[in-house]
């Protein structure tokens, strides 16, 4: 399965506080995704909580996009990327 | 406790949360899936016992199973499922070979009463018990009934036919339960009750609960290699008579009938009771079968080739003796040729063909045929040629196209050297189509100019017809539309006075569809008097091809109200009838008017539909195709690149324009997207060229138009106008205006970015909202050079807040109404009924306080529930 980079823009910021209310935020998401396939495999998110680059696991962009509309979470732009292990040699 | 039982709990309790479910609120199907021997039979036998039979209220049990027979028999499990219901199914299945009639007797028997339904083995399944189940799960939610599938998840292939079944079945109405083997320490639990190593148990049997059974039963030391040694070993304790009697049960799949048994040899219920006790065999009514699959198999798979022969040669004549069945044809055949008896697979192989090909079961008939094939070599060369048309024609209904181009070239060979023209004629006439089908243009004008000469030396009769009304349609497809009117006119003269009312209608929707691309708008009359003809006699598949032809045409010519009223009755037309071909057809073309209309979610989806289904010829991906990496392409979306070769390729092949004409157009935008003028170019000469030889004003209008933005191009051709015309004329403002008229959002932003800097503003402000990033990007880099300022950053799209707290399923109806589209558009999208959607459009309109469809889409975007670039 191809492997994308999912820019999204979060004006208000993305606010996911570690508690049991934020775990099932992200419950929620994982669980929507699989429906259309889709696995979060991870975020990136700036210091100031306005963008956020995640790591997915999809069939196809369209997917990310259904997946990312069912969620009401927000696509800028959606890059496919190949994962480059630096410490390959050890 | 039993192996089998282990570790089952949560399995039985969401069986039965399932059950109280569908008789309770609406249908469901739960689907047990798991290795071979894992304990899937068990697990419904259990549920049953433990839940069903002690419900206060009682639920009706079906059960039917699927055979391994190398070519199964069509709508096998329904025969088991008929003897246990009423009398009304019991007589449609007997009396008719009609579909629809059959698959609705069944709909009507499960809404009469609570029913757990059960089919075994699905991964055996006929291609008709397939259709009968996608049939059912589509309507699950009108039934009172608990479906439960179970299937072998451990060797079905990637293009095995049940992945598309399963694949198709509604997400929200399907519970899955996949069996895992058992735990170490269940297994250890499970040793030490009878005293064994566990670890050595475990090892061997990787915790599967029918070779742990089997490996407790071993008296042997140690443990056995495998279930087949396990299985073995079990038989040759038995006397030598019982196991004459367990190779003989082997050799018929699932079970074998007791009189059959009695008619083939000397076993006596003596033997019978032997390997009942012995629990290797089990009686089910009056027929007696092994208690595992792969029992049998271990005893089947260890016979003699010479002994194996020499049962089903038995199994057949004692078959014979009792009679032949209809239902049975496909048994006798499959006896027979496992008995390598020639003369015998002969007589029922082509007629099992037939009656599988009548059921609807194309892939068995298609096997069959072969089947007979195998043993045809002393076949008269006529018989062996019909045996190959069958073949050919159930290859071609099946997507099998190389397959049906290899069985018609042998059957024309074969006429030609028997020297039977009309035969040749006719072959020649059918594999010019199959050619078409496959994008092969050159082959397919070849084959019907060569059907056409060919007929023509012979007196005029109805094949000379269908060649010339093949010959049209050709032409009518590449849009050569005089050429096209001229054959068309030749077919329509010869059927007339044929009185064959099939070719005249045939001929009637070309040359209409001829006149059209000609410009006659009254080429519509004709194209809808051959529909309604064809409605009026019955000829389904030529009313889907009217409907599809139409579609296409509107399409093509940015009549976007009356493609969609003709796509929707299309559709509906041949869903009902399983013309998907035509259905696929229709689909590509609403796909390619909703992304030209800006509805790019709701096109992606049309698109990957036809691209996943199964059997869409290449020449009806095409469209598809090209749709769907447009819609990357214009959203700046990875994967676009390796469509568009796929697409080019196959439209290239065709030669025609209709598939040529987009390919380029969208290969054209995406190199200006990229900057790369030269190769914006190159892409869209090729179909300019094309384009200029024909005269759809809006296929050379689009190409003509690429090659102007990128200065290749100065002036207008002549022609029709069309808004690419006026813009190319220097008046941004008139294309853009007719753009909004037509509904082309994408391609009015693009008019707009040639004008002054508040068209400009809105250029940016339509593609932003499309969700159209590469082009905003250029928008914005104009805006910028002319010194605009305060422009947007980009699309801001909201937080994940969701203020009125909608639900998931009310945000995808808020969506789908964002996008303009009805309740039964929206039904459709989400397969349910309009009715339900009319629950959840109330639900949300009551949320959002609004009182209007358009408010509530207003309120959703101020309010931030549906983000801008989301809608698209």
């Amino acid at each position: 399965m191809p492997r994308y980079l999912v820019e999204r823009t979060f004006p208000d910021g993305l606010q996911i506080p570690l508690t049991e209310e934020g775990a099932n935020v992200c419950r929620t998401v994982v669980a929507t995704n699989t429906d259309d396939l889709v696995t979060w495999i991870h975020s990136y998110v700036t210091e100031d909580k306005s963008q956020s680059y995640c790591i997915y696991d999809a069939p196809s962009p369209e997917a990310i996009r259904r997946a990312a509309r069912r969620n009401n979470l927000p696509v800028d732009k959606i890059i496919e990327v190949q994962v480059l292990d630096p410490y390959f040699y050890r | 406790m039993a192996a089998d039982l282990l570790e089952r709990d949560e399995f039985l309790l969401a069986l039965n949360q399932s059950l109280l479910q569908a008789t309770e609120e609406h249908g469901r199907i739960v689907l047990v899936s798991g290795d071979a021997g894992i304990g899937k039979t068990t697990l419904v036998e259990r549920f049953v016992e433990r839940f069903v039979e002690r419900r206060p209220t009682s639920v009706r049990m079906l059960w039917g199973a699927c055979e391994a027979l190398f070519t199964p028999r069509p709508l096998g499990p329904l025969y088991d499922i008929a003897q246990q219901a009423q009398a009304p199914l019991r007589v449609t299945l007997e009396g008719t070979s009609n579909r629809a009639t059959l698959f609705a007797a069944v709909l009507t028997e499960l809404t009469q009463a609570p029913t757990i339904l059960v089919v075994e083995d699905i991964h055996w399944a006929d291609e008709a018990t397939l259709d009968l189940i996608k049939y059912l799960a589509r309507r699950i939610h009108q039934m009172p009934t608990l479906l439960i599938l179970t299937y072998r998840d451990d060797d079905l292939s990637r293009d095995h036919p049940l992945r598309l079944v399963l694949g198709d079945l509604p997400a929200r109405d399907v519970t899955r339960l996949r069996l895992r083997p058992l735990s170490e320490a269940a297994v250890e639990a499970l040793a030490e009750q009878v005293d064994r190593p566990g670890a050595d148990l475990y090892r061997a049997t990787g915790g599967n609960p029918f070779f742990l059974t089997e490996a407790l039963a071993w008296d042997s030391a140690g443990v056995p290699a495998s279930i087949s040694d396990a299985v073995l070993a079990q038989v040759s304790r038995r006397s030598p008579a019982a196991q004459r009697l367990l190779e003989l049960v082997s050799i018929v799949p699932n079970k074998i009938e007791w009189w059959l048994v009695e008619a083939i040899g000397a076993e006596d219920g003596a033997t019978l009771d032997e390997c009942l006790d012995s629990g290797i065999l089990h009686l089910d009514g009056e027929a007696v079968g092994f208690r595992h699959e792969l029992a049998r198999q271990a005893v089947e798979s260890a016979l003699s080739p010479a002994r194996r022969r020499a049962l089903h040669a038995a199994v057949v004549s004692a078959l014979l003796e009792h009679g032949v069945e209809q239902a049975s044809l496909a048994r006798l055949a499959h006896h027979a040729a496992q008995a390598q008896d020639s003369a015998l697979t002969l007589r029922f192989a082509p007629t099992a063909a037939k009656q599988a090909s009548d059921r609807g079961a194309h892939r068995e008939a298609a096997e069959q045929y072969r089947t007979a094939l195998r043993f045809a070599d002393n076949l008269e060369l006529n018989q062996r040629a019909e045996l190959l048309e069958g073949l050919a024609h159930e290859c071609f209904l099946t997507g099998q196209m190389s397959g049906a181009i290899q069985a018609g070239e042998d059957a024309l060979a074969i006429w030609q050297t028997l020297h039977i023209p009309l035969r040749v004629g006719h072959n020649l006439c059918w594999l010019s189509r199959i050619y078409w089908y496959v994008g092969r243009k050159a082959e397919a004008d070849h084959y019907v100019d060569a059907a056409v000469g060919l007929l023509q030396t012979l007196p005029s009769d109805k094949e000379l017809a269908w060649a010339y009304s093949y010959r049209a349609m050709f032409a009518m497809l590449a849009e050569e539309a005089a050429d096209a009117q001229v054959w068309g006119s030749r077919a329509l003269e010869l059927a007339e006075q044929l009185g064959d009312d099939e070719i005249v209608i045939h001929a009637l929707n070309t040359r209409g569809m001829a006149r059209l691309q000609a410009g006659d708008k009254h080429g519509q009359d004709e194209v809808n008097q051959s529909l309604r003809l064809a409605l009026e006699h019955g000829f389904e598949e030529h009313a889907g091809r009217a409907y599809s032809n139409l579609s296409s045409y509107f399409v093509r010519f940015r009549d976007y109200a009356n493609a969609y009223d003709c796509t929707s009755a299309g559709t509906a037309y041949c869903v009902d009838r399983d013309l998907d071909i035509y259905t696929y057809q229709m689909i590509s073309w609403r796909a390619l008017a909703a992304l030209e209309e800006g509805k790019w979610a709701s096109a992606s989806e049309d698109a990957a539909t036809v691209l996943g289904a199964p059997r869409v010829p290449p020449i009806n991906r095409i469209q598809a195709l090209v749709t769907l990496s447009w819609i990357r392409v214009r959203r700046g979306d990875p994967d676009a690149d390796v469509l568009l070769d796929e697409a080019r390729d196959l439209a290239l092949a065709t030669g025609e324009l209709q598939r040529i004409a987009p390919v380029m157009a969208a290969r054209a935008e995406a190199a200006w997207l990229h900057g790369d003028r030269a190769r914006c170019v190159a892409e869209a000469r090729i179909g300019f060229d094309l384009a200029r030889a024909h005269s759809n004003p809006w296929a050379l209008g689009q190409l003509s138009f690429w090659l102007w933005r990128v200065a290749a191009l100065t002036q207008p051709l002549s022609g029709a106008i069309t808004p690419y015309a006026l813009q190319i004329t220097g008046d941004w403002r008139a294309a853009a205006d007719a753009w909004e008229q037509i509904g082309c959002p994408y391609e009015q932003a693009l008019a707009l970015l040639d004008g002054d800097e508040p068209a400009q503003r809105v250029a940016l402000t339509i593609l932003e909202r499309l969700g159209a990033l590469p082009a905003a990007e250029i928008a914005r880099r104009q805006l910028r050079a002319r010194g605009a300022r305060g422009l947007p950053r980009g699309p801001r799209p909201t937080t994940q807040a969701n203020p009125r707290g909608l639900t998931p399923r009310q945000l995808e109806i808020l969506l789908l109404l964002a996008e303009g589209l009805r309740n039964s558009e929206i039904a459709d999208r989400l397969s349910t009924t309009p009715k339900t959607v009319d629950h959840h459009v109330s639900a949300v309109l009551a949320k959002l306080e609004a009182r209007s469809r358009a408010e509530a889409v207003r309120l959703a975007y101020e309010l931030g529930v549906l983000p801008h670039s989301a809608t698209h």
